[in-house]
């Protein structure tokens, strides 16, 4: 059974669309992220699912029960969720314990068993010595795990996370993101993410859902994704792939509005199309295209190399060369492409 | 959201019926008799249209000339106590101007005043349009003063090093960098403080009214033609009204164009640490010349009346035998005084709350109509802005009658409320709610939307999340918005002298009375209880807003 149903979710804010009929079906003890560029209607997405926002059409179902669909709109409180946000939102006048007992003070929970299971979710995130503590006096992570101890002291059905790692530093990042892992295998709760951070998405997820400018592009495993992705779109965000405008004629993709051509690997259908070609999947070597290098990234392991072709950039990835300079020809070769037709 | 609506239309109800219906009442009744003959009242009363705009004037280049120099030495340089001298030069405009004019007149009034007598002679008098003139425009010194802070914090040092790299002395670099981003501020506080004097009413009377021959000005016109009775005073004061009604738009209008041009864009990356000018072998000559002119406009007139208050009688010679606590304890226990302070207590701290509860419901109406938000603003803000001499008077003549409303011919509402300390609140209310809906907007505005949200998402209805988690937040900013309103009204003379029915005194019309018809020594006492209640209530507001969580 699904735990949540969103089918052909329409929201406009005074005309502009932000989420333009977006279906998605997430599974009990599920972990779904929401993947995409800042403005493509992920925490929108999100907030619909919370009752923060209501569609303007489409229905969003949790469990069997309808929450928002034509003549239903079942407000936030009468959800059964929980949910973290970007900016943590701990209110600053509560003690951390004041913060975390709220939604069962809400839901009448008798007095000593708050208190036990405000100790017990404080102690699921580590937290359980600062109690006493006001928000002032804690750092960004802490307050973050505050913020996730208060949703799901609850036991909520779902739990939705609003870019929870983006206001952090790169290593509390790793931190909590470990943490949110670890919880979510030890209480099974499903969960939707939000993020602009593929490395997060993929890390994290049972299966990510890439949105773009208001729909979903694919829903999938992070593997199959990364390894196979359905649109352009979804390989240049998630894989960082190279995405090239132009023609496959016989073997060769010509680019367009340059004279510049590669030699593809495999068999493509001819016609106008855009070719996908990982960082990674490109060689420097004897053979291959000619290209003038821009510039050369040294990243430790590797070396990113970039030439210009027509107004964009094609970035490739391999050994660190000694002896190369920016302005010198080099020849590229594609080891593997994907060739996405326009017509498709 | 059907509800949005319904909660605008019962927060614009008593806004309209109370505020704008008379004031636009007015103006038609105004203008109903302009056309009746315009020529006419305007040449009977061209001594006090002229008087008014001359003292404006007068007041906006006193105040200009003033606080231009004073902005910069404190807000620019490294003065030393430039946190004292800020308090010091804020307080004419917490203090109302008519003690300002009280302090003055025990120190300039000919024959009697301190100064004139340690001179031995009558070199000041202050009756007249220049006495008006320079009180008023000391009383909104601060209007100038705070507006050239605010702008002179705007403005990123970098471009005055930019100038000094170039090759510019730090005199010039400052008259051709700094000075001209911050001109427009200037100026629009100079606006204000016009906009202020040309409303003003306590001084003009204290200084205009009683000398010989009396300077009149519109404010103090309208007062004698209400005085005056209904049937020829009240046409006649309403196209006055109209004409200082007309100024508000006007002046608002010019400083919303000032602000338009003195846009100066922040600077990015590091933060504008305004870097102090060094004045160097200056610093000694500006410590002397900014505590003389502090010490000699703002201590010397509040000493004067604190000695007022304590000498037998005021023109007695100044020895310490004249000196005598008698009029402390005649005029503080005295039953008159009592029940004035009783009545304005309960008449200040109602309308108190009334202009937070409104207030913070304007906010939220604000808020919830994001686009419209500013329509509502401005509802809840132009009285402030509103001459309290017009506001009094559009009240006096919509509620000379009661008004009978009849619902389904049975249930007949009667609101009567002529002659009534009512009609007061209701002033108190209307003029003041701006505070109310200026802090809680802004306090508002800090308090992070996902915080309610995350209330909601935690099993909280719409009313208790926002009970739970924004209203703690905001109640430093509404315990500062009802101190600000509870001593505006407390003090509050204009409104109250023409809206306070017989026989039921507040504190503002109590010191009008003694100062203007009795006792200068009783009245002196008075205002330094004025002065002790507005000292009392900064210290209240500066511990409030200390208190403003920080929310992360």
């Amino acid at each position: 059974m699904a735990a949540i149903v969103l089918e052909g979710l329409v929201k406009a804010y005074g005309g502009t669309p932000v989420v333009r009929g977006l279906s998605l079906q997430v599974g009990q003890g599920e972990l779904v992220s929401l993947l995409g560029p800042s403005g493509c209607g992920k925490t929108t997405t999100l907030r619909m699912l919370a009752g923060l926002e209501h569609p303007d059409a489409g229905i969003i179902r949790l469990g069997e029960e309808v929450v928002a669909g034509p003549g239903v709109r079942v407000p936030p409180e009468k959800r059964g969720l929980g949910m973290v946000f970007q900016s943590y939102a701990i209110w600053p006048h509560r003690s951390v314990e004041a913060n975390v007992a709220y939604p069962l003070v809400l839901r009448k929970v008798p007095r000593h068993e708050v208190a036990s299971r405000v100790r017990e979710a404080l102690r699921w995130v580590r937290l359980d010595a600062f109690a006493a503590r006001m928000p002032h006096e804690l750092s960004g992570g802490q307050l973050q795990r505050v913020a996730l101890a208060r949703a799901l002291v609850a036991d909520p059905r779902v739990l939705l996370l609003d870019e929870p790692l983006s206001n952090l530093d790169a290593a509390l990042r790793e931190e909590l993101r470990a943490e949110i892992a670890a919880l979510r295998a030890r209480l099974g709760t499903t969960l939707v993410f939000v993020t602009h951070d593929q490395g997060e998405a993929l890390a994290l997820s049972d299966r990510i859902a890439v949105m773009n400018r208001g729909v979903i592009e694919q829903v999938d495993t992070p593997e199959r994704l990364y390894r196979e992705p359905a649109t352009p779109f979804v390989a240049g965000f998630v894989g960082g792939a190279n995405v090239l405008r132009g023609e496959a004629r016989a073997g060769t993709f010509y680019c367009a509005g340059t004279d510049t051509a590669f030699e593809l690997p495999m068999e493509a259908k001819g016609g106008p199309g855009t070719l996908v070609v990982r960082p990674e999947d490109l060689e420097l070597g004897d053979t291959g295209t000619p290209l003038v290098l821009s510039a050369r990234l040294f990243l430790g392991h590797a070396a990113e190399y970039r030439f210009p072709v027509g107004d964009a950039f094609l970035r490739v990835i391999g050994p660190a060369l000694e002896g190369v300079r920016a302005g010198q020809t080099l020849r590229v070769r594609v080891r593997k492409a994907t060739v996405f037709n326009a017509g498709a | 959201m059907r509800g949005r609506w319904i909660a605008l239309a019962a927060w614009l109800a008593p806004l309209l019926l109370f505020a704008v219906v008379p004031v636009v009442a007015l103006l038609g009744r105004g203008v109903g008799a302009a056309t009746g003959g315009l020529g006419t009242v305007l040449a009977a009363e061209s001594g006090a249209l002229v008087n008014t705009l001359g003292i404006s004037l007068g007041a906006t280049a006193w105040a200009l000339f003033l606080g231009a120099p004073l902005a910069f030495l404190l807000f620019r340089t490294d003065l030393p106590f430039r946190g004292a001298f800020t308090v010091l030069f804020t307080l004419p405009s917490a203090i109302p101007a008519f003690i300002w004019g009280m302090g003055w007149l025990s120190l300039a009034s000919p024959r009697a005043g301190y100064l004139n007598r340690m001179l031995g002679a009558d070199v000041f008098n202050l009756y007249g349009a220049a006495g008006i003139a320079f009180v008023e425009g000391l009383s909104g010194l601060p209007l100038v003063l705070l507006a050239g802070a605010a702008a002179l914090r705007r403005v990123d040092p970098a471009l005055e090093e930019a100038a000094r790299v170039c090759g510019a002395s730090p005199l010039r670099a400052l008259l051709s960098t700094t000075v001209p981003l911050v001109l427009p501020a200037l100026l629009s506080g100079a606006v204000m403080v016009f906009l202020m004097a040309a409303s003003s009413f306590g001084v003009p009377y204290l200084l205009g009214v009683s000398a010989s021959p009396p300077t009149r000005v519109l404010t103090t016109r309208i007062y004698e033609l209400v005085l005056l009775g209904s049937e020829e005073g009240l046409p006649r004061a309403s196209v006055l009204a109209s004409f200082l009604l007309l100024l508000t738009p006007l002046a608002l209008g010019l400083t919303w164009v000032l602000g338009r041009s003195g846009r100066v864009r922040l600077s990015a990356g590091k933060g504008v640490s305004s870097r102090v000018l060094a004045l160097g072998a200056w610093r000694p000559w500006s410590l002397l010349a900014v505590s003389g002119v502090g010490g000699v406009l703002v201590v010397l007139p509040l000493a004067a009346i604190l000695l007022t208050s304590l000498q037998r009688s005021f023109g007695a010679a100044l020895t310490w035998d004249t000196l005598t606590l008698s009029h402390w304890s005649g005029v503080l226990w005295d039953s008159r005084t009592l029940r004035a302070t009783g009545r304005s207590v309960l008449l200040a701290g109602g309308a108190g709350l009334l202009v937070v509860a409104l207030g913070l419901a304007g906010a939220l109406l604000r808020r919830a109509f994001r686009r419209g938000g500013a329509g509502v603003e401005a509802m809840a803000v132009w009285p402030f802005a509103a001459p309290g001499t017009v506001l009094a008077l559009a009240l006096l003549v919509a509620f000379s009658r009661d008004w009978r409303l009849v619902v389904l011919d049975r249930v007949a509402f009667v609101l009567a409320l002529a002659h009534t300390p009512w009609l007061l609140l209701v002033g108190y209310v209307g003029k003041y709610l701006a505070l109310g809906e200026r802090n809680s907007s802004e306090a508002l505005a800090q308090v992070d939307p996902s915080l309610a949200e995350a209330a909601r998402v935690g099993g909280a209805g719409p009313v208790r999340a926002f009970v739970d988690a924004t209203l703690p937040l905001l109640r430093p900013a509404l315990t500062v918005a009802f101190v600000l309103a509870f001593l505006a009204c407390a003090t509050e003379i204009t409104l109250s002298v023409l809206l306070v029915p017989a026989g039921s005194e507040v504190l503002g019309t109590l010191l009008f009375e003694l100062q203007s018809y009795a006792d200068p020594a009783a009245a002196a006492v008075l205002a330094c209880a004025f002065v002790a209640l507005v000292v009392a209530g900064q210290a209240v507001l500066a511990w409030a807003r200390r208190r403003v969580p920080e929310v992360r």
